[in-house]
């Protein structure tokens, strides 16, 4: 009878309505869930990629810091949030599907519930792009 | 496992010539286990009929609350065993980090509300945070998960041999989202209600009246009855009737119901309308469920 806990649930039921980039992962740092902006952020969505399991979501579309250098996946907002439970905030650079890339900026906050931490969420603001797809 | 129904509406008690016969006492059902434990699950107004019911019954129950909205509680004080010093009660429901599940009741219990303060009781009465893990009651195991309804609220799951009983008395499953496009996984409540012999399940609204209430918690007919789909429960009762809905309203809701649950390519007597004092008996979940899919 294995049910995602209801914070997770609400949290993509929210994350479905907004046209802000969002990324939702569990309290094992599995990818269980992004959204159409998102998606369209990535050039892929999330139906077409599915769950993507921790460490392996953190490289798939760089991301980059200023140098454009790869940023260790232990310092990804999102797993600094799962992990610590704590909000983190970052300026990166992403890769999209298509090549392109996309400056954003991305807040990740910990989902706290009575039961102790269900997982995380990310929201990506796009600051720019090379091909400037990403303003918005 | 027998099952009884004190009480069926939602919200307000509502009662008068024009709610009759669906009831208007607010939700309450008794379940008798195998072992002849006894179960409250919620305490609205139709527990005081169970308290005289059980005048001289076993003197120890557990109450099971999904949540603490006032049409779940507000029989409580008058509830018969609680005032009997013999009588042992033990009330389950979800933890809050706002405060304890006692010192929540305590509010209503307490007062100006009340003349009576929970430390008055008679009775023995503990209070329990449900456990996010199965537990035992009796010849029966537990489970309660979070469900998608106002502030924290549970659904309960009792299984006892081979029949299990699911209470999800207010639910909103759909609220921002499709159930029938959703993976199982992600529904509120699924894994609680999932072949399960009887789904006592949220049936407030007709689909007309959901749109002026989304996000008040409750489900509309049509997604009580995806949701009822996607569980596979063997019989489905809807429950926590609308106080608006007087028993010549229902009659139509409850044959729409039907219809569309046999058009759905569901079993005759699979869904139905919740009736104050209605019992049901639970055998055990054939193999090879008849129901819609």
């Amino acid at each position: 009878m294995t049910q995602r806990p209801l914070e997770l649930i609400l949290a993509r039921n929210l994350m479905s309505a907004l046209s802000t980039p969002a990324f939702l992962v569990d309290e094992g740092g599995v990818l269980v869930f992004y959204n159409e902006a998102a998606g369209a952020l990535l050039g892929k969505r999330f139906e077409e990629l599915g769950t993507v399991g921790a460490e392996e979501w953190g490289s798939m579309f760089g991301p980059f810091d200023k140098d454009g250098e790869p940023i260790p996946y232990d310092e990804l907002p999102l797993v600094v949030a799962v992990r610590n439970g704590r909000p983190a905030h970052a300026d990166f650079e992403i890769s999209s599907a298509d090549g392109a890339r996309h400056q954003v900026e991305v807040s990740a906050f910990p989902i706290l519930t009575a039961h102790g931490s269900q997982g995380a969420i990310a929201v990506f603001w796009p600051a720019g792009s090379s091909n400037g797809a990403g303003n918005r | 496992m027998k099952v009884k129904l004190w009480g069926t509406r939602g919200s307000i008690p509502s009662p008068g010539p024009e709610t009759i016969r669906y009831g208007g006492n607010t939700s309450c059902v008794g379940v008798t286990l195998a072992d002849g434990s006894m179960l409250a699950l919620d305490a609205g107004t139709g527990i005081r009929s169970l308290g005289l019911a059980l005048a001289a019954e076993p003197a120890r129950l557990h109450i099971l609350l999904t949540h603490l909205h006032l049409d779940h509680i507000q029989g409580l004080v008058f509830f018969a065993p609680a005032f009997q010093a013999q009588t042992e009660i033990v009330i389950w429901g979800p933890a809050s980090p706002e405060a304890s599940l006692r010192d929540r009741i305590a509010r209503y219990i307490s007062a100006p509300l009340s003349p009576v303060e929970v430390r008055e009781l008679p009775c023995d009465v503990s209070f329990r945070h449900c456990p996010q893990t199965e537990w035992e009651i009796g010849s029966a195991r537990i489970s309660a998960a979070s469900v998608a309804h106002r502030g924290p609220t549970l659904g309960y799951r009792i299984d006892d041999g081979d029949s299990s009983l699911a209470y999800i008395p207010d639910h909103e499953p759909a609220l921002g989202a499709d159930i029938d496009a959703l993976e199982e996984d992600w529904i509120s409540g699924l894994g609680l209600a999932r072949n399960a012999s009887l789904l006592i399940h949220d049936g407030q609204y007709a689909d007309a009246e959901y749109p002026d209430h989304i996000g008040w918690g409750h489900s509309s007919l049509s997604h009580s009855i995806s949701f009822a789909r996607r569980a596979n429960a063997a019989r489905t009762v809807l429950f926590h009737h609308d106080p608006m809905h007087s028993d010549e309203q229902l009659d139509q809701l409850g044959a729409e119901a039907r219809q569309r649950w046999l058009a759905l390519g569901g079993a005759e007597g699979g869904i139905e309308l919740a009736i104050e004092r209605n019992e049901y008996e639970l055998p055990a979940r054939a193999a090879s469920p008849a129901s819609a899919s």
